[in-house]
């Protein structure tokens, strides 16, 4: 059945996780297409970082599994990249260095990591950081750090767990955008978890809204709108206003 | 550069004066202790040396040295013992305390042991070490070892068993394998505590090298100071003292230095 479905990347199904008592998931089922960027929406505490932390194998599902071109998902055949929601940066490693990290463990020849982290730290403006540590830098700057990291890695699946949450807005704007370039010219597949709706909207080309905990999908968005999107065009409005109705977790 | 000439405001330049104040604090504190030393010497029939009378016997001290050798014969002895505790000790110590600390099942094993061990003071081995072995050199540093050996394991331990998870998750993403985890991840985010570890093992392993020579030695610190004390010389007894703090107070400068340069994450930004 997985080989007929050899499009999507993703296939979750009757994905369920208890945390003992705690009902976080309940039998979620979704796919997500190659190349697709999907954003998950859903009330605080709902259990999106779960999710995510399930796709890594972070975490082990209690029922239901997911699958990832077909395979159940396993970070040693699948190459991932996860931009968690805390600051990840390793600091014992410099801004370079933590860039190359991840390729480094993947033992990707030297030339290719240095191609690769050369354009990573051009495309961020880390230049002037490349020999700083995480923390004599800005708590965005240091996210940078990690975005760069993930992207470096040119994953097949790239998940992001509310990357931007701590970032002011003129530096959202910009690496959402950047999200977006890097997106289109990898071909990668995101799946970008966020709680800001305007930011879904502007980012995804579908929205998964997830309802409280014990979370399940209350409803996928199409967001049928060529990129960059123009957050003052009457469209946008309407699917923001829309998405933001049927959340309504305040 | 151009000159800067806003005047401080009222608040500013009450807080300038106050660094200024804490700077001049630490040498007040210096010249009261020399003063109650004066005070203490000048009291009739005091049997206390004064500061001249530390320095003409240290003079004599250069003139004369004890054993043939100079005082800084004399220090140089006693390091030479703790240098190779500190070698013994901290290359075994990180190596144990790493594996007990990653290593749960090798922790549950050698852990209640360790504790147990580590409940005797370093100086309480002292008269078994002399029974079975007497008083010459390896005796000597095989106490000092056990003074450094502890704190490197403790603190060791704990870094390897407090490794923030997060670290490990972004081992997990990557598809570290466990040597790469250990030797990527686990050991260089446990480095501060390690040299937490190191830093205690100085000052315990060179209060215990004083202690061993004290009991029987025929060169070193801690010999000096008994061979003040036996013959009544309060002023070699100082001397000793004075230099047992300065090369303390200079192994834990030397210590901050090597931190800040194998560990240079952990300065302040």
């Amino acid at each position: 059945m997985n080989k007929k479905n050899s499009d999507y990347k993703v296939e979750v199904k009757n994905l369920t996780k208890y945390f003992g008592d705690l009902h976080v998931l309940d039998d979620i089922s979704f796919n997500i297409k190659k190349g697709e960027f999907v954003c998950v929406v859903g009330p605080t505490g709902c259990g999106k970082t779960t999710f995510l932390n399930l796709l890594t194998r972070i975490y082990y599902p209690t029922e239901g599994d997911l699958y990832i071109d077909g395979e159940s998902a396993d970070p040693k055949k699948h190459n991932l990249a996860f931009v968690f929601q805390e600051p990840s940066s390793l600091p014992w490693l410099t801004v370079e260095k933590n860039l190359r990290f991840g390729l480094e463990l993947k033992k990707v020849p030297k030339s290719e990591i240095d191609r690769r982290v050369e354009e990573i730290i051009r495309l961020l403006g880390l230049e002037q950081f490349r020999n700083s540590y995480p923390h004599q830098l800005s708590v965005s700057t240091a996210q940078r750090i990690i975005i760069g990291r993930a992207f470096a890695m040119n994953p097949d699946l790239l998940l992001m767990d509310e990357p931007y949450g701590q970032m002011d807005v003129k530096l959202r704007f910009y690496l959402e955008d950047e999200v977006i370039r890097l997106w289109k010219e990898l071909g990668s597949t995101v799946v970008f978890i966020t709680h800001n709706i305007e930011e879904a909207v502007y980012l995804a080309e579908r929205v998964l809204i997830l309802t409280n905990k014990p979370a399940t999908i209350k409803e996928e968005v199409v967001i049928d709108m060529p990129h960059p999107r123009d957050v003052s065009d009457p469209k946008f409005i309407e699917l923001r206003k829309y998405i933001t109705s049927q959340i309504k977790w305040w | 550069m151009k000159k800067r000439t806003v005047k401080l405001s009222v608040a500013e330049q009450k807080q300038h004066n106050l660094e200024i104040i804490y700077k001049l604090l630490p040498i007040l504190s210096f010249l009261i202790l020399i003063g109650v030393w004066l005070l203490a010497a000048s009291v009739e029939n005091a049997r206390f040396p004064s500061p001249t009378a530390v320095w003409e016997r240290y003079l004599l001290l250069c003139e004369k040295p004890i054993k043939k050798i100079g005082l800084l014969g004399h220090v140089l002895t006693s390091l030479r013992r703790v240098f190779i505790a500190f070698a013994i000790a901290w290359s075994s110590g990180i190596a144990f305390g790493i594996l007990t600390g990653w290593n749960k099942k090798m922790g549950a094993v050698l852990n209640p042991i360790f504790n147990a061990v580590r409940a005797v003071p370093p100086l309480a081995w002292i008269p078994l070490i002399t029974i079975m072995f007497g008083t010459g050199e390896g005796p000597k540093i095989l106490v000092v070892f056990i003074g450094a050996f502890m704190p490197v394991v403790v603190n060791t331990q704990a870094g390897m068993s407090n490794i923030k998870q997060l670290y490990l998750n972004v081992g997990t993403i990557f598809n570290a394998n466990k040597y790469q985890r250990l030797f990527q991840i686990a050991i260089p985010s446990a480095l501060d505590a390690i040299f937490a570890g190191l830093r205690t093992s100085v000052s315990s392993g060179w209060m215990v090298v004083l202690a061993a020579e004290m009991l029987g030695a025929k060169a070193g610190v801690g010999f000096l100071i008994t061979r003040g004390m036996e013959s009544g010389d309060q002023a070699l007894v100082l001397i000793s003292m004075i230099c047992i703090g300065l090369v303390g107070a200079l192994l834990a400068i030397v210590m901050q230095i090597m931190e800040g340069v194998i560990c240079p994450w952990t300065r302040k930004k």
